[in-house]
């Protein structure tokens, strides 16, 4: 079987060469069998409970928020170092793009920051399937403003990405940051151009917490004021506050800081203008009520020192595996996610679940039956 | 007696060749077919959810259901026509320069330059235009900078069709033009352009296909704005294929419908100027041939 | 009286300056062309050779980074994916559009049917390749999952019109005396097409195709939701999600991390060349195909 998949790419490849492609190919030919590990069985020595059953070579496909695309990054790299014949690629199409993905059965397992509507699951062709949540994440509200420390209110953000605050030094924002000195520069607003799950939780966090100033409701793409500026995903966001002055933002924590962005502290349910840190995250984290099928939301969280523009994420996968390769290598991912993986995650700038609920989401990964 | 088997074995053959062909040739309706099938299917929910509003109202809000397309059908005709007002009179003038003024030596050359520029990648044109053109240029993500992108991507293919149009020019034409007298811009006024007008006017026709349906460059740079219907060129908007391609990812159940829907129109726009445009070549030959 | 004079005297020095201006303009469009187009080569070899060769050749064998904040080679997956997917849509749409081609001008002339394929490959043409794309996710990847073949399919599509187009030209241009002679010979028309025909049309299909090849091979839109995000190699055609060159400037384009930038430029750098040679081999094939006529 492993023949036959090697095969067949270097006898597509030699036609392509009659086409008229020659050269330079082969190299990529025969680098695979050493390269995928599928000749070295048996090298899955990890560290910690979370090694796979070694055997042939096995790939995941997944996909969904580009949101948690850094923390499935770690994840991957770090997994597949330990466990060499399991290949995991994770495609960061949004978390619509994954549920979709999911329902379909194109991927194996998909990670989104929102759970499926009531209506949707039962669409969902592989029958039953478990929330694994695996990451909680702050949203930073970023910007170019000139000024060291920014403070805002939930009712300021509002208007700000509303367009009816339009300069820095407008009254509002001074009155979120007494004594401090404003540029009376315009401000540019900055969202996603794509789809998204960051914009879906950002927009719930209004609608949550000003309620009254925000008018455009919340999903993954909202109807923006004609006059902002769009970038297409986390880094395209960043991209654009970075390079204009008096640019404005939502980005997620882990691109922000990668992209040296300053962001603002924002005023969370207690009263408190909290800055966006992997402790205020976990803060947030502890401050979450719990379903019993792990939906819950990170936002508005309870707690003098939670931030409140943290997002989380989950990834999806079948109760009932098909495929028993597979199903066992989803197993060993899962709870690599969330043991060892979890230490890697500050390292990037998102916060680990709390422990209580890693206790639950590993029960969950238990439950996953392989043929 | 074997004679006549090798004889009926070959007549099978040659049936079944036959038949391959047809097969093969079949398929191009086939596909088309199954496009419009699927996709049309796909569209309805949102035309029966929004009803020509699809088409005239110019709000996009995913969240409360209501697509009206308005904003990126105008989005994809304005930056189709800031590339064709770039474009058109740059290709002319290039092929007229190749074909009337440039000495044979220049000649092969530049038609061998401008064949290679018109296999260029269209995302290679985007990401020069989103971190070079748009950032160092003060263009921002606009209409205009979309516009440029596209122009600078279709005139080597409008070149190069006008340029095989204008040399089919009958040389007996243009000499009588100079023996009267007539300047090399008379003589391309008085038999030249007349002569490949049709066919130019087609070469610019599919130049004008390629812009509408162009996606990558686009998306990259054109802003994504909302509800944009301005003729201002320095303001963000989007397009057809832009939205595309940035939401379907994110889209589900009525938005994915309204995001098929969207390119349902756009094949329709962009089908109805290809035919316009082979129909006007191919007029326009058949009357340089002379049948 | 004066006044006539002077316009008798002005009127060809005002008609061969007009001409001069004119010719100056049609240089300056050269100019205008030249400007934007050569700027684009130039940023993509700058940018792009020097992170290409960086570590020759890390940049074309490596994998990509999983984590893609961090500098450092890999396009590997992506060429590997871009020969998949080209390849495969090269194996599909080229035996099949030359099958159509010899319908239409050997069997179909002006039948009803050939009229028929003739209109709808014209029609083909137009079809914009982000909407292939939405075709090829609905009909293939929503049941079959992300996999090189989802794409190859797509860009084998948007091939296939120009392949019958471009052929049925070259078999046009077969001299009919040739097919004559052979039948007079007693051969079937099948074996006239095979032995006589094709033989003869055969640099300019060639080259017909391979322009087809250089420009698929670019091609964005239609991969976006069929081939999936892979970083590692997968060689295969049908299993697993995959990637490719034009995927990978895409999605490096609006990072905000010059690591991923620069990516975006060497893969940039690698695709120009990868079509440019191909349309090169093209140009060779037609100035041979001239030479022998």
């Amino acid at each position: 079987m492993q023949n036959l998949l090697m095969n067949k790419p270097c006898w597509l490849i030699a036609s392509l060469a009659v086409v008229g492609f020659t050269g330079g190919i082969s190299a990529g030919c025969k680098k695979k069998p050493d390269d995928g590990g599928g000749s070295t069985p048996g090298s899955g020595t990890a560290t910690g409970g979370a090694t796979a059953p070694s055997g042939g070579p096995v790939t995941l496909n997944a996909s969904g928020a580009t949101f948690q695309q850094a923390a499935q990054e770690v994840t991957i790299e770090a997994f597949t170092k330990a466990n060499k014949h399991i290949k995991v690629n994770y495609g960061a199409g949004g978390s619509g793009k994954g549920r979709q993905d999911f329902a379909d059965q194109v991927v194996d397992f998909a990670c989104s920051d929102a759970p499926y509507k009531e209506a949707d699951v039962g669409k969902v062709k592989g029958g039953e399937f478990f929330y694994i949540p695996n990451v909680l994440g702050a949203i930073t509200v970023s910007y170019n403003a000139g000024v060291d420390k920014l403070q805002l209110s939930p009712e300021t953000i509002a208007k700000i990405f509303q367009r009816e605050i339009k300069t820095w030094n407008d009254p509002a924002i001074a009155a979120d940051n007494p004594g401090a000195k404003l540029p009376a520069t315009g401000i540019v607003v900055a969202r996603r151009s794509d789809g998204s799950g960051t914009t879906e939780n950002f927009t719930k966090f209004l609608e949550g917490a000003a309620p009254t100033a925000w008018k455009l409701k919340s999903g993954s793409t909202v109807e923006w004021p004609v006059d902002t500026q769009a970038g297409n995903g986390n880094g395209g966001v960043a991209q654009i506050v970075k390079s204009t002055p008096g640019a404005i933002g939502y980005v997620d924590l882990s691109d922000a800081k990668a992209s040296q962005l300053k962001y603002a502290a924002v005023k969370n349910p207690a009263g408190k203008y909290v800055e966006p840190t992997a402790a205020s995250v976990t803060a947030a984290g502890d401050g979450i009520e719990v379903k019993d099928n792990l939906v819950f939301t990170a936002l508005n969280a309870k707690g003098d020192a939670a931030y409140p523009i943290t997002a989380q994420s989950w990834c999806m996968t079948y109760a009932k595996q098909a495929d028993k390769a597979k199903g066992e290598a989803i197993k060993a991912y899962f709870k690599f996610m969330l043991t060892d993986a979890q230490a890697l995650l500050p390292e990037i700038d998102f916060a680990p679940i709390p422990k209580s609920l890693q206790e639950r989401a590993l029960a969950q990964v238990d439950k996953i039956q392989t043929p | 007696m074997q004679l006549s088997e090798l004889h009926a074995r070959s007549q099978h053959a040659d049936r079944a060749f036959r038949v391959l062909a047809v097969v093969a040739a079949t398929t191009v309706l086939v596909v088309l077919a199954l496009i419009t099938v699927t996709m049309s299917k796909r569209a309805w929910p949102v035309l029966e959810h929004m009803g020509l509003d699809f088409f005239t109202s110019s709000r996009w809000s995913a969240p409360e259901g209501i697509y009206g397309a308005l904003p990126f059908i105008f989005g994809t005709l304005f930056t189709a026509t800031i590339a064709l007002a770039l474009a058109v009179p740059v290709s002319l003038g290039v092929a007229l320069f190749i074909t009337q003024v440039a000495p044979p030596w220049l000649k092969k050359p530049m038609v061998y330059l401008l064949d290679l520029l018109a296999v260029v990648p269209s995302v290679v044109f985007g990401l020069w235009g989103v971190l070079v053109l748009s950032q160092h240029f003060g263009l921002g993500r606009s209409f205009l900078t979309a516009g440029i992108i596209l122009a600078v991507m279709i005139t080597p293919i409008i070149t190069s069709l006008s340029r095989e149009v204008i040399e089919t020019t009958p040389q007996t034409d243009k000499e009588a033009a100079l023996a009267l007298g007539a300047t090399r811009w008379e003589m391309i006024g008085a038999s030249v352009l007349p002569h490949s007008k049709g066919g130019l006017v087609g070469a610019v026709m599919l130049g004008l296909g390629r812009a509408l349906g162009e996606t990558i460059a686009a998306a990259l740079v054109i802003g994504s704005a909302l509800g944009q219907i301005t003729l201002d060129p320095y303001a963000s908007g989007n397009s057809m294929p832009a939205v595309i391609a940035n939401e379907f990812g994110e889209s589900d159940g009525m938005h994915k419908s309204a995001l098929i829907a969207l390119a349902v129109t756009l094949f329709v726009i962009t089908i109805i100027v290809n035919l316009v445009a082979t129909a006007i070549v191919q007029r326009s030959m058949r009357r340089s041939r002379g049948t | 009286m004066t006044t006539v004079a002077s316009d008798l005297h002005a009127k060809p020095s005002w008609r061969s300056a007009r001409s001069a201006i004119m010719t100056g303009l049609m240089v300056a469009a050269v100019g205008a062309v030249a400007l934007p187009l050569v700027a684009v080569l130039w940023a993509v070899i700058e940018r792009g050779a020097s992170v290409a060769f960086a570590s020759f050749p890390d940049f074309f064998t490596s994998e990509i980074p999983v984590i893609s904040r961090r500098a450092g080679p890999g396009m590997g997956p992506a060429i590997v994916g871009t020969f998949l997917v080209t390849g495969g849509a090269t194996l599909l749409s080229v035996p099949l559009g030359i099958l159509g081609a010899i319908y239409l001008n050997e069997y179909g002339g002006t039948r009803k049917l050939a009229r028929a394929v003739r209109f709808m490959a014209t029609v083909m043409t137009g079809v914009p390749s982000i909407v292939m794309g939405l075709f090829i996710y609905i009909m293939w990847t929503m049941r079959f999952g992300y996999s090189a073949f989802g794409g190859a399919l797509a860009l084998a599509a948007l091939m296939l019109p120009v392949v019958i187009g471009s052929t049925e030209q070259m078999l046009r241009l077969v001299p009919s005396h040739l097919r004559e002679a052979s039948y007079a010979l007693g051969a079937t028309k099948s074996r006239t097409i095979i032995a006589i025909v094709l033989p003869a049309a055969a640099p300019g299909i060639v080259s017909g195709c391979l322009l087809a090849v250089a420009r698929a091979a670019g091609e964005t839109a239609p991969l976006l939701f069929a081939v999936g995000a892979a970083t590692a190699y997968n060689p295969s055609l049908f299993d697993e999600a995959n990637t490719s060159l034009s995927l990978q400037i895409f999605g490096n384009a609006t990072s905000s991390f010059a690591a991923a930038q620069d990516r975006a430029w060497g893969a940039a750098f690698t695709l120009v060349l990868l079509t440019f040679l191909v349309t090169f081999i093209a140009r060779v094939v037609t100035a041979r195909f001239s030479r022998m006529r």
